[in-house]
């Protein structure tokens, strides 16, 4: 202990030295000890001429959390460095709790300044231990120490600070402003009617002050104390008012009790939202349903750009549920607005647009935005006006694709058989969206017309013209299609081929299927794959017997799909087929084949499939296990 | 094809199961109107159990929606099969139609609605 001591007084003699290393190294160790010496050697520290050892010595004193740092750096808190004080403050601050007393303490000082800055560390410090002290230092003879304490109560924010609140406001008057601004920090409903009383007052600066109490209090009975400063000609003292309701609202959630005369306050609120106040936005998205006018909706409008996709989103609603009353309005917006807005409100605009609407929105096809010009094309598609079919026809012409794509598709959702040509040009577009976007317009329009086109198409040059007729005559999915989708089965390209077959698999029947049957034979392999899946589809588990020849087709893809198959067909006696292919050259196949099995519960399988487990490749010995157990074999 | 009616707070929803053809359409389309005659606008098609749709079929998801609108009611659909999904990308009424992945998802967004 003696050499510990010792060792102290050598480091609290080097904190003296010119070597800022020697006296870092020296506060350094200082930290390390709990003794007395070396925390009032830290605290020393905090006056050292270089500002990395002082804040090094502070960071070591809030770690330590010693009452007796607290004590030394209180006594501080009278120094006449500023910046000394300032620090001694911030460590206390940080100190928190363990200051507490010490602090308590020092509030007995005869220095008022150290009174109020020790009152100004316990408010930031908010412990409750402080409240009692701090209450009889409402009672200061300084009127700067009782302002700071009750303002330090209201950080602090326990109601049994509210009954001394009350009664230092009656009697004291310098205190009066903080001492309201307390009670409304801590928010206790006791001091509700004291501040009722107050709303009476002559002074304007009191009657902010406690309107703004009030609010933060946040209780639905102020209400009507509220309404009557609201409809005051005194505008500041008006929105003082609804401020405060919109902090009650807020707190209750969204809830006001009472009608507030909300149209005066319109241009407030919304200005509100668009400089992001939180709780004003809240409030006021919350009104919509209840609060419409032209006035609001002309708000609303302009404040599209200004708020999030959660609040957008509530805006939109609200907008939807107004929509056609005020089109005309945002329509008028609309002409005028920026890319951004005038994309938000086509989005909303979709959701009531009519034949009129649609008309008021053709000039917007010409938009210098692609995304707007697009989102228009839609809109007009959807609104059942025939007038718009001659912009969507120009918009077919666009520069941009995917303008093309949208005016073909609304043309689709529009047209009429005396469009089809319009339609079947997009077949040829350079993009390819664009022209899948008129093959779906050929699909929508459908009927006898649409699929005599799609057919005569099939025999044209254009390769991928014949392969998007083939698309889209199996998407139409009516019977008339059927014989000109056999006939596609025949195609001189694998890939009409391959689409006609896939297309014919929708249909329950297709009379005679001789050219699906051809079809396994076809040189490509992807044409034998969907032959097979045709088949299953239409035959079911009689198809097996039909495919099975393909478990030998040189692909190893065209194996393994027609094992698939089988083995959707569920036709158990088709099992007997799958069997040798367990010793097919390739592991993928015997993979296939042991589920097949095993899914077709094909018990006879149990020996060969034992087999499986001499195998190198270990997942397809895994396979083999699964099957045996799944037959109930022994592995 | 089948059409069942559930009533979930204001919302009709349709569940339909089978073939969404002509036959199939023209169904829909007199259900949605009856609804509309009895003043529910807020309707929901649970597509899960459709296994064909085809050009009529889409027509008249097409008619069904302009329908609604008119009355100033939503039309949303949920639960699509990948199939019917391609077909919605390929004619773009992906763009016009608010699809939802779960019926939930959609009522939920009815339930938003309602508390603005």
């Amino acid at each position: 202990m003696a050499n510990v001591i010792e060792r102290i007084g050598e480091l609290l003699a080097r904190l003296q030295s010119p070597d800022f290393y020697e006296r870092e190294e020296a506060v350094k160790e200082l930290g390390t000890y709990q003794e007395d010496e070396a925390v009032a050697g830290l605290v020393i520290a905090i006056e050292d001429p270089d500002l990395g050892i002082r804040e090094l010595a502070a960071n070591l004193l809030c770690t330590m959390k010693s009452g007796t740092a607290a004590q030394l750096l209180c006594s501080f808190l009278a120094h006449l460095d500023i910046s000394t004080r300032n620090l001694a403050a911030e460590i206390l601050v940080r100190m928190g709790a363990d200051a507490v007393p010490a602090l308590t303490e020092t509030l007995k000082s005869d220095d008022y300044d150290v009174r109020k800055f020790a009152v100004d560390v316990l408010g930031l410090i908010r412990d409750e231990r402080a409240i009692e002290p701090l209450c009889q230092r409402l009672w200061d003879d300084n009127a700067n120490v009782v302002c700071s304490a009750a303002e330090a109560l209201g950080e602090i924010g326990s109601p049994a600070a509210v009954p001394h609140l009350l009664a230092v406001y009656e009697k004291i008057e310098d205190v009066r402003m903080p001492a309201i601004e307390a009670l409304g920090k801590i928010g206790d409903h006791a001091a509700l009617e004291h501040l009722y009383r107050c709303l009476g007052t002559d002074d304007p600066m009191i009657l902010y002050a406690v309107i703004d109490a009030i609010g933060q209090i946040g209780n639905l009975d102020s209400m009507p104390y509220l309404q009557k400063f609201m409809n005051q000609p005194e505008l500041p003292i008006a929105e003082t008012a609804m401020c405060a309701a919109i902090k009650i609202s807020v707190r209750n959630h969204g809830r006001i009790g009472c009608d507030l005369p909300l149209d005066r306050f319109t241009d407030f609120l919304f200005d509100g939202v668009k400089k992001g106040n939180v709780e004003i936005t809240e409030f006021t998205l919350s009104r919509l349903s209840h609060w419409y006018g032209s006035h609001v909706i002309e708000n609303l409008l302009t404040v599209l750009d200004c708020v999030d996709d959660t609040k957008l989103g509530k805006i939109s609603e609200a907008l939807v549920l107004v929509g056609r009353s005020y089109s005309e309005l945002m329509i008028e917006h609309l002409l005028r607005a920026g890319r951004e807005s005038k994309l938000r409100l086509l989005e909303v605009i979709k959701h009531f647009i009519d034949e009129t609407i649609a008309r008021q929105l053709l000039p917007l096809a010409n938009d210098p935005e692609p995304d707007v010009r697009r989102q228009v094309a839609y809109l007009l598609g959807v609104s059942g006006c025939r007038d718009a079919v001659p912009v969507l026809r120009a918009l077919t012409k666009d520069g941009t694709g995917h303008v093309r794509a949208a005016a073909y598709a609304a043309l689709g959702w529009l047209a009429t058989d005396e469009d089809l040509g319009f339609i079947m040009d997009g077949l040829s577009d350079k993009y390819g969206d664009v022209r899948e976007a008129a093959a779906g317009a050929m699909i929508i329009v459908g009927g006898p017309k649409v699929v005599a086109r799609l057919t005569s198409e099939l025999y044209q040059d254009d390769v991928e013209r014949q392969r998007l007729a083939v698309i889209a005559l199996g998407w139409i999915g009516e019977r008339e299609v059927i014989e000109p989708l056999l006939q596609a089965v025949n195609h001189q390209d694998p890939g009409v081929r391959k689409s006609a077959i896939t297309a014919l698999s929708k249909f329950d029947s297709i009379g005679s299927v001789e050219p699906l049957l051809v079809a396994l034979t076809d040189e490509n392999s992807g044409v034998r794959k969907a032959a097979v899946t045709t088949l299953v589809a239409l035959k079911k588990d009689a198809a097996a017997n039909d495919i099975r020849f393909l478990l030998s087709d040189p692909d190893i893809w065209v194996r393994y799909h027609t094992i698939m198959a089988i083995a959707e067909c569920g036709n158990r006696s088709a099992a007997s087929f799958l069997i040798p292919l367990l010793q097919d050259e390739q592991d993928i196949v015997k993979i296939a084949a042991a589920k097949a099995l095993a899914s077709l519960g094909a018990s006879d399988a149990l020996p060969a499939l034992s087999k499986l487990s001499q195998e190198r490749n270990k997942d397809v010995v895994e396979a083999g296990d699964m099957a045996v157990t799944a037959l109930g074999g022994q592995k | 094809m089948e059409i069942v009616r559930h009533d979930k707070g204001a919302c009709a929803v349709l569940y339909i199961t089978g073939r969404l053809d002509l036959a199939g359409g023209t169904m829909l389309k007199e259900q949605v109107k009856k609804l509309l005659a009895s003043n529910t606008v807020s309707i929901h098609l649970n597509l899960n159990s459709v296994d064909f749709i085809n050009s009529s079929g889409l027509g008249a998801l097409v008619s069904t929606m302009k329908e609604i609108r008119l009355a100033r009611g939503r039309l949303t659909m949920s639960n699509l099969a990948s199939y019917v999904q391609e077909i919605f990308d390929i004619t773009q009424l992906s763009h016009i139609f608010e699809i939802f992945k779960t019926e939930e998802e959609a009522l939920s967004s009815y339930r938003a609605t309602a508390t603005v």
